[in-house]
């Protein structure tokens, strides 16, 4: 059954929520806009190549792929935070009272959404990536294809049980987008998305650290422009797979709080 | 200005006891406010009492809420409910998904609920497109797609046409309740729809459930048997003061009334009288107040009567 609701949740959600023009329009247009901003940022210095230090090693990495993949991975966490909009628009929507009463695991209702967000994700990648590497040159080094595919997996899946966890609580409360949008810009600031980490001030550090992003935007610079391997890579890898297991857990525990806490308030209905 | 607001605690539901029998469709009712719709989403797991313990065919609301969600199903009339980008069937398909639906069953499932609610050739439509009618038939289709043992109908005919409304509660009463056995708890303000499909009824008032029973044995428990409706213009408070102290009269009720006769605004009053003899009496009374009796109609109690009684409301 669990299955059975996680893709009935994400058919669902792709066709409710995302199959429409404007959705589709801005889900491209707004990063590929930021990703020139950024682009253009940098053109001013000259610069063509960014130095990543990673351990005792320091990786060159191309510019412009620096960008993309720092656009790219920071969309789709942006796209994983805001899932919890899906629980608010059914809320506002006058459904999450219907959802709620069927028997369905929360957990796989949580998924679906989540997967959703991710499948609609996955289109916006390859458009974008096939844009930029057309119009301009992007220095991919590639070494072990396991390293990256892996590293694209454990992001999105980090990120995506990370988004479960904070679309719990739009389960409790109407406010709950809200909150998630206020994690958007510190994300961007500490994750490493515009700037190479070393960079960031040290005591600001344990911060970056709480993030999947951080560790998402390691793994996949080094691994699709640095030429980095599997082993060399298995830190922000093992920690990429710690945190979905962890997030995971903490959603499942969090959403069935948050229906118990919703239920005794009475919030499921509020608009 | 930014402290914390103070909230005030109100009480939705106050010692609320009641049991409802295997196949019944037992009708809540009561003015707005009056607790229907809290105990209807307390008893479908939607929210959880202060206190107090429910019971849905014998399963805890809150320890057993998993297995009480498999066996119940909610309609409410004038909520939405649905997807509305979706396409009815979509949404059939989607919540027998949700509720588990043997997959060999659910195509044959969802046809037939279109076909009794009649919206077969608009079922890949999306509802957006759909009327208000349409969408309380796809509402109930939804209540119904899981075979529920126990379905909750808060208010389902809210807003509809009267021939739809009409056509909604034969098959609620007609199919739900006596040909598929189902136990059916309806909550409803239209008095004539309990009256008209309910086996037992509870009154609830300020979330007090003040009467439990069958329609026929609460009215014989009204003070009197027989109720006078007037249409009467020129009542003053002294009239109808004095109205009430008359020997035969047992309660005066005024209700809303939308009416002129000559230019003067109509006032209904349903007078209880202990006797159908006491009507000559009641007409001379007013006549002598300089009242004009529109028109005058002696009846047995109504569900209205009982619910202006019971609830205080009028």
């Amino acid at each position: 059954m669990f299955t059975r609701v996680v893709f009935a949740e994400a058919v669902k959600s792709l066709k409710v929520y995302f199959f429409s023009t404007r959705t589709l329009f801005w889900a491209l247009a707004l990063p590929l806009g930021n990703g020139l901003y950024l682009y253009f940022l940098y053109l001013p210095f000259a610069t063509k190549s960014v130095d990543l230090q990673f351990g005792a090693t320091t990786y060159t990495i191309d510019l412009v792929g620096f960008t993309i993949i720092g656009q790219l991975l920071y969309s789709f966490f942006t796209m994983m935070l805001l899932a919890g909009a899906s629980f608010d628009a059914e809320r506002w929507q006058g459904t999450l009272e219907v959802l709620l009463l069927s028997p369905a695991s929360r957990v796989a209702i949580l998924l679906g959404g989540a997967l959703a967000n991710a499948v609609n994700y996955v289109w916006m990648l390859v458009a974008l990536v096939l844009s930029w590497v057309a119009f301009i040159h992007v220095g991919i080094f590639v070494t072990d294809p396991l390293a990256l595919c892996g590293s694209l997996l454990l992001s999105y899946s980090a990120m995506m049980a990370l988004g479960m966890c904070l679309e719990t609580v739009d389960v409790y409360s109407r406010r709950g987008s809200i909150f998630t949008a206020w994690l958007q810009e510190p994300v961007m600031f500490l994750s490493g998305q515009i700037f190479p980490l070393q960079s960031l001030p040290v005591f600001l550090l344990p911060l970056s650290y709480l993030l999947p992003l951080t560790f998402g935007l390691m793994a996949v610079r080094l691994t699709l422009l640095g030429g980095a391997s599997i082993y060399d890579v298995r830190m922000p890898l093992a920690t990429l797979a710690s945190m979905t297991l962890i997030f995971f857990i903490l959603a499942s525990l969090l959403v069935n709080y948050a229906e118990r806490r919703a239920k005794t308030k009475a919030t499921l209905t509020q608009f | 200005m930014f402290g914390r607001k103070s909230t005030t605690v109100i009480r939705a539901l106050d010692q609320v006891d009641f049991e409802i029998q295997d196949g019944e469709l037992f009708g809540l009712l009561g003015p707005n406010g009056a607790g229907k719709t809290t105990t209807v989403k307390i008893l479908c797991t939607l929210l959880e009492p202060t206190s107090g313990h429910a019971f849905v065919k014998g399963y805890d609301v809150i320890k057993d809420g998993g297995h009480v969600r498999k066996i119940v199903n909610m309609v409410a009339g004038g909520e939405r409910m649905l997807y509305y980008r979706l396409t009815g069937r979509e949404n059939l398909k989607y919540f027998a998904d949700l509720y588990d639906v043997p997959k060999k069953e659910v195509t044959t499932r969802v046809n037939n609920l279109l076909e009794l609610m009649g919206l077969s050739d608009r079922a890949d439509d999306e509802v957006e497109k759909y009327s208000k009618g349409m969408r309380q038939r796809l509402q109930v289709c939804r209540g119904l797609i899981n075979d529920p043992e126990v379905l909750f109908l808060d208010e389902p005919t809210l807003g509809l046409d009267v021939n739809i409304a009409k056509d909604l509660r034969n098959f609620i009463r007609e199919k739900v309740v006596r040909e598929q056995g189902k136990t059916v708890l309806l909550t409803t303000h239209y008095m004539y729809e309990a009256e008209e499909m309910c086996d037992r009824v509870g009154f609830l008032s300020k979330g007090k459930l003040v009467a439990v029973g069958k329609p026929e044995e609460l009215k014989r428990e009204l003070p009197s048997g027989f109720s006078i409706e007037l249409l009467v213009t020129r009542a003053t408070e002294e009239t109808i003061g004095s109205l009430r102290q008359l020997e035969p009269v047992k309660k005066v009720i005024e209700t809303d009334y939308e009416g002129e006769a000559e230019g003067e605004k109509i006032d209904r009053l349903i007078v209880n009288v202990d006797s159908d003899k006491a009507v000559p009496q009641v007409l001379s009374h007013m006549a002598n107040k300089h009242c004009r009796v529109v028109s005058f109609n002696l009846r047995g109690p109504t569900l209205e009567d009982l619910f202006m009684f019971y609830t205080g409301e009028k």
